[in-house]
């Protein structure tokens, strides 16, 4: 047998090149982000700063107006995903526990629209919002939302549903539970943690969206975050980095670690879902 | 070795569920029941029909009409938007580099998500810190890793540079990302870091379903750890590997935010694919007929792609039925 310790640090050692590549990038963004702003553009740059101002992500939400940002993306984050649901748990259920002519093809359906990304049809989406009034409008955002991970969330959801076992319902019927009863009384209950996860991904998707974003917004009102922190750096002559590194961090941090507490029931999910 | 082609076909059972549990109609099922499923099904349908089925449709009648740069269509013009998008100065450009970094980014991906998967099945100290590190860049939006990677890699302030040159690995600092011989082979790097996460899970999700009494039973029989990879291992995670390689494929085609926030297809068009010159082409320079034309073939493209990946979806499920 290998020794254990012996083979754990040759496994560090194998991942090392990535873990710092991946590391790398959050490392970089903590150093600037509390970097005075003299020592932002100071040449050679160092990693350590004279001081750790946390000052700056105090001046960097006021002059990036980062806080109405991170508004408007929880409002259209939050209300993507209940909508999502409210559409795809149906479908879902339909497609894992009843048996219907168009069932195959239901599924097919749902294979293809799940290939589909935003940035191929982003013109032909623009126009149509356009046509509905809806440009400029955060409902645009959670329209689109919804539809790019509709069969997403029916795959994933159906996957899970078919594993509960049917039999809690069946008995609940001889016991006279009516079809509303037995969904809401036995089904949900046991399909919660399903929902749960399918909700996590969609949230981080719509969190973390961009094109979408940045083709049906105009005013700087009305960005995400995604939106609001790029603005910061594309187009301008000069960019404030200690400002455009605390906003990232602000804007990352958080879905990393939901992330990370969450990461084995996200893995697991996944591959019980997506793999299929 | 003949027994992995024997084991090969049953090795999605675990990872891939079962179909096991299909259900009939509900109990009380009377005609009227009959409608429940489509009930069901049809808010999502409409819902994609109309978010995602009528801009298809739209941009269809826009690729094959006269179209000024508001929009407005007129006649029916003989393909000419497409001919005008296969004969563009750029076109070719960004199709062969579209090509290049597809292939590089998933090829890249998994010929390292492999013995990244393989390492954190392994039981070691620190195992699930790995797993957590490794999944990390998954969870920060591409829009944000390409910012903060816009700003390591420039060439006054960068910490790439820094740190190269303290390790004496650099003499004079490069500015990676406007110089146009070492800006897409940056990208690309960047293009599998983040590419890693999601693949790695998938092929750890393959591995965990293999059986451990094979791998002991190949042991005894003297087969050595790279044999036991090549003739057991390999073969027994291939339907992983085949999903997650269309399906990267899909991924890394589209990808746009990437490229668009750290040189928007710059220096000189020569990081430019094509999703990055499709935006501009729609809306920066206002063509939206060869827009909409270009749109189709992605489209057209895509769809040959997913019906690849539904083939090869099928094909499991058939195997674990």
């Amino acid at each position: 047998m290998e020794h254990p310790v012996r083979k754990s640090i040759l496994m560090w050692l194998c991942l090392s090149p990535l873990v710092i590549l991946i590391l790398f990038p959050f490392a970089v963004m903590v150093s600037t982000a509390v970097k005075p702003r003299v020592e932002v553009l100071m040449y050679p740059p160092t990693w350590f700063p004279s001081e750790i101002r946390l000052q700056n992500f105090v001046d960097m939400w006021q002059a990036t107006r980062l806080g109405p940002a991170v508004l408007n993306s929880l409002i259209v984050s939050i209300a993507a995903t209940l909508l999502c649901l409210l559409v795809a748990i149906p479908a879902a259920y339909a497609a894992a526990r009843m048996q219907f002519t168009g069932r195959k093809l239901f599924r097919q359906f749902l294979l293809v629209t799940q290939m589909l990304s935003p940035i191929v049809l982003v013109l032909g989406i623009f126009r149509l919002m356009a046509k509905m009034g809806f440009v400029d409008q955060l409902p645009a955002l959670v329209l689109a939302y919804v539809a790019f991970n509709l069969a997403f969330s029916v795959w994933m959801l159906q996957a899970y549903f078919q594993t509960i076992p049917k039999e809690l319902e069946e008995a609940a019927t001889l016991d006279g539970a009516s079809m509303v009863q037995r969904l809401w009384r036995i089904f949900l209950p046991l399909a919660t943690p399903a929902i749960g996860i399918t909700a996590v991904f969609i949230f981080i998707y719509c969190w973390n969206e961009f094109v979408l974003a940045m083709t049906l917004l105009r005013t700087p009102e009305k960005s995400t975050l995604t939106l609001q922190t790029f603005s910061l750096v594309g187009g301008r002559y000069q960019v404030e980095w200690d400002h455009v590194m605390a906003a990232t961090l602000v804007a990352s941090v958080p879905v990393a670690v939901i992330f990370a507490l969450l990461q084995r029931s996200l893995v697991s999910g996944l591959t019980v879902g997506a793999v299929k | 070795m003949a027994l992995s082609s024997s084991s090969a076909g049953k090795a999605p059972e675990a990872g891939v569920g079962s179909a096991k549990s299909r259900a009939t109609t509900s109990p009380n099922g009377k005609i009227g029941r009959a409608s429940a499923p489509y009930l069901l099904i049809l808010p999502s349908i409409l819902f994609a029909f109309w978010i995602i089925g009528y801009p298809i449709y739209d941009m269809a009648n826009m690729s094959v009409h006269a179209v000024n740069r508001f929009g407005k269509t007129a006649a029916f013009n003989d393909f000419a938007n497409y001919q005008r998008l296969f004969s563009h100065q750029l076109f070719i450009g960004c199709l062969i580099r579209t090509l290049v970094w597809t292939v590089f980014v998933v090829g890249g991906t998994v010929l390292l998500s492999v013995p990244i998967a393989l390492i954190l099945n392994e039981k070691f100290y620190g195992r699930t810190l790995a797993r957590i590190i490794i999944m990390l860049p998954w969870a920060v939006s591409l829009t944000m890793t390409g910012i903060v990677w816009r700003w390591s890699l420039n060439g006054q302030f960068g910490m790439v540079n820094a740190t190269l040159s303290q390790m004496g690995l650099l003499g004079a600092p490069v500015e990676w990302l406007a110089t146009s011989t070492t800006a897409f082979p940056i990208l690309i790097a960047i293009g599998i870091l983040v590419s890693i996460p999601f693949t790695v899970t998938v092929i750890l999700g393959g591995l965990s379903s293999l059986q451990a009494d094979v791998f002991e039973a190949a042991k005894i029989d003297g087969a050595s750890g790279w044999q036991r990879f090549r003739y057991l291992t390999l073969p027994l995670i291939r339907p992983f590997l085949n999903i997650v390689l269309v399906l990267n494929f899909i991924y890394v085609f589209n990808s746009f935010p990437l490229i668009w926030v750290m040189t928007q297809g710059d220096p000189a068009n020569s990081t430019d694919i094509l999703v990055t010159w499709l935006y501009k082409l729609a809306f920066r320079y206002g063509e939206l007929g060869i827009a909409s034309a270009l749109s189709i073939v992605m489209f057209g493209i895509l769809l040959a792609l997913t019906i690849t990946y539904a083939a090869l979806a099928m094909r499991n499920e058939r195997s674990t039925v």
